[in-house]
């Protein structure tokens, strides 16, 4: 998981123009009152791929994300996750679809006082009846799948830790896990690093980077830090003022262009 | 050469050290409100004084009253018999304040999560469920033991029902704040990942949740063996009744013997449940 091994050469595991397209938003709009935070944002996420939105404070990144994920809805414009076009589907096939690009947060949001298991568990709680959703009762086939998760991101053995007790670069990863327990075809991944110190901020996005060359995820996430975005993403959209600045391969992107998103 | 400084060791002041203070244009606008506050809070201290007959000097000439009375209590009577008596009468307030606190915990917690903002389905649940926990909350437990007391006759499980009413509704209106207190983060992740709102309220509300709900519980406790006391004294049984016997037969020595188990028994409860709370943070 050294960031050497991927430190400036994204252009060597760059994506296909005909990899899946997972995660296509058109034009979609979105304000708050009088502030508009997004305009005619549109972009799109393929499987295998690392996608990095850059741009300054209330650009619209996490916007962007969040009318993905559902903690908000669009105004207007077309959002299609998994080949559902959210708009025409149904609420139940929209829930379906939204469940297909798992969110990952930049508080991370662990239960705190749950043991990690039980914390990867929770990733899988669609696919479980209610009445066996407290964890005695959670099937072992669901902590088996949870423990592949855990050993996915390199944490197998604090399975019995309490989440509170991790470090937080190691609670990321256990949130990626529970992410990785969803079964998504994506993960979304909102300001992922932002309260992890640089050796951590840098363990989380290779494990990302790994995740989608490996797996072939899509991940589309929200960075503060350009940097990052050079080292881990195959491609980069920069926002500002709730717009498309530009969407181009990491290895077409000059510090000019990166710096005038932050002027 | 000293390690610490000494005011001597301070650079001497320039000229251009002070600026004078620029004037505030709130300060008579504050001055203003709490003149009003203080004029209004004298204003309803002397209703009040007035309204309940508030007369110190009564209590110095009447003083002679409760000197003949304590008399007649001093000393306690510590007689197998009475101290006997007293000690089960002590464990059946303290058995009432248990069970009361206990089995309203499944009412409690229901009413809470339905009545909780953050957890609540709909506004309509929310505001059907805070309207119960008001009901149970604006009933003194005294009036429901009275109630109780017709139905199941006079005796310690009327108090028992009467403590579950009313700690109903506090509890459940004290735990509803708490699980909106809570940072939400945990429950949005899960709801996110597709999780019914029954998962989010067992697997993150409630975990997260877990000690600021035990520690009001031992409070309630704490506080439900003193109404206990007092219910006694309406005939829900327990030392509370025993008291209520020996002023109306005149044994106040009886009495005072009570008062002091009861002392003992409440700072008991009271250091327990405060530590206890002191190990959950």
């Amino acid at each position: 998981m050294s960031a050497v091994t991927v430190l400036g050469t994204p252009a060597q595991t760059q994506t296909n123009s005909t990899a899946e397209v997972l995660l296509d938003v058109r034009a979609i709009s979105k304000s708050f009152g009088d502030r508009v935070v997004l305009r005619d944002m549109s972009m799109r996420v393929h499987a295998g791929e690392v996608v990095a939105f850059l741009g300054a404070n209330g650009s619209g990144k996490s916007t962007t994300l969040r009318a993905v994920n559902g903690l908000i809805e669009a105004d207007s414009g077309d959002i299609t996750i998994a080949g559902v076009r959210l708009t025409e589907a149904s609420a139940q096939r929209r829930a379906e679809a939204r469940r297909t690009a798992a969110t990952v947060f930049q508080k991370i949001h662990l239960v705190q006082r749950r043991t990690v298991l039980q914390n990867v568990c929770a990733g899988g709680f669609s696919r479980l009846s209610a009445w066996r959703s407290l964890p005695p009762l959670f099937p072992r086939a669901l902590k088996e799948e949870a423990m592949a998760c855990l050993d996915r991101v390199g944490l197998a053995d604090r399975a019995h830790d309490r989440a509170g007790s991790l470090s937080g670069g190691q609670q990321q990863r256990v949130a990626i896990a529970r992410a990785l327990c969803q079964r998504p075809r994506m993960i979304l991944a909102d300001e992922p690093v932002s309260a992890l110190d640089p050796k951590a901020a840098d363990d989380v996005m290779s494990l990302l980077h790994e995740l989608a060359v490996e797996e072939n995820l899509g991940v589309a996430a929200v960075l503060h830090q350009p940097h990052l975005a050079r080292s881990y993403a195959h491609r980069v959209i920069g926002l500002r003022d709730g717009g498309l600045v530009f969407d181009a391969p990491t290895a077409d992107i000059d510090d000019i262009e990166l710096a005038s998103l932050y002027l | 050469m000293t390690d610490t400084l000494t005011p001597a060791a301070l650079r001497e002041p320039r000229s251009d050290d002070h600026i004078p203070v620029p004037r505030d244009p709130k300060a008579p606008y504050r001055a203003g409100t709490w003149t009003a506050i203080i004029v209004v809070l004298v204003v309803l201290h002397l209703l009040a004084f007035s309204a309940t007959d508030f007369h110190p000097a009564k209590l110095l000439t009447g003083a002679q009253g409760m000197v003949n009375f304590l008399a007649e209590a001093i000393p306690p009577d510590l007689s197998p018999e009475v101290l006997q008596k007293g000690l089960e009468g002590a464990l059946t307030t303290l058995w009432i304040g248990l069970l009361g606190t206990t089995i309203s915990v499944p009412f409690a917690l229901l009413l809470a999560v339905l009545g909780a903002r953050t957890t609540a389905p709909n506004t309509f649940v929310y505001q059907v469920a805070r309207g119960i926990l008001s009901f149970f909350r604006a009933v003194p437990d005294i009036v429901f033991a009275l109630i109780f007391v017709t139905a199941v006759g006079l005796g310690p499980f009327a108090g028992v029902l009467a403590l579950i009413c009313h700690n109903t509704g506090v509890m459940g209106k004290l735990w509803s704040e708490a699980m909106e207190d809570i940072d939400p983060g945990p429950e949005q992740a899960l709801r996110t990942a597709g999780a019914s709102r029954w998962q989010v309220v067992a697997n993150a509300t409630i975990p997260t949740v877990l000690p600021q709900l035990t520690g009001l519980l031992l409070y309630r406790f704490d506080v439900n063996v003193r109404s206990s006391l007092v219910l006694g004294l309406v005939g829900a049984g327990g030392i509370g009744l025993l008291i209520n016997k020996a002023i109306k037969t005149f044994q106040f020595d009886e009495m005072l013997t009570y008062l002091i188990i009861i002392l003992v028994v409440i700072v008991a409860v009271d250091l327990a449940s405060g530590w206890i709370r002191k190990r959950l943070q």
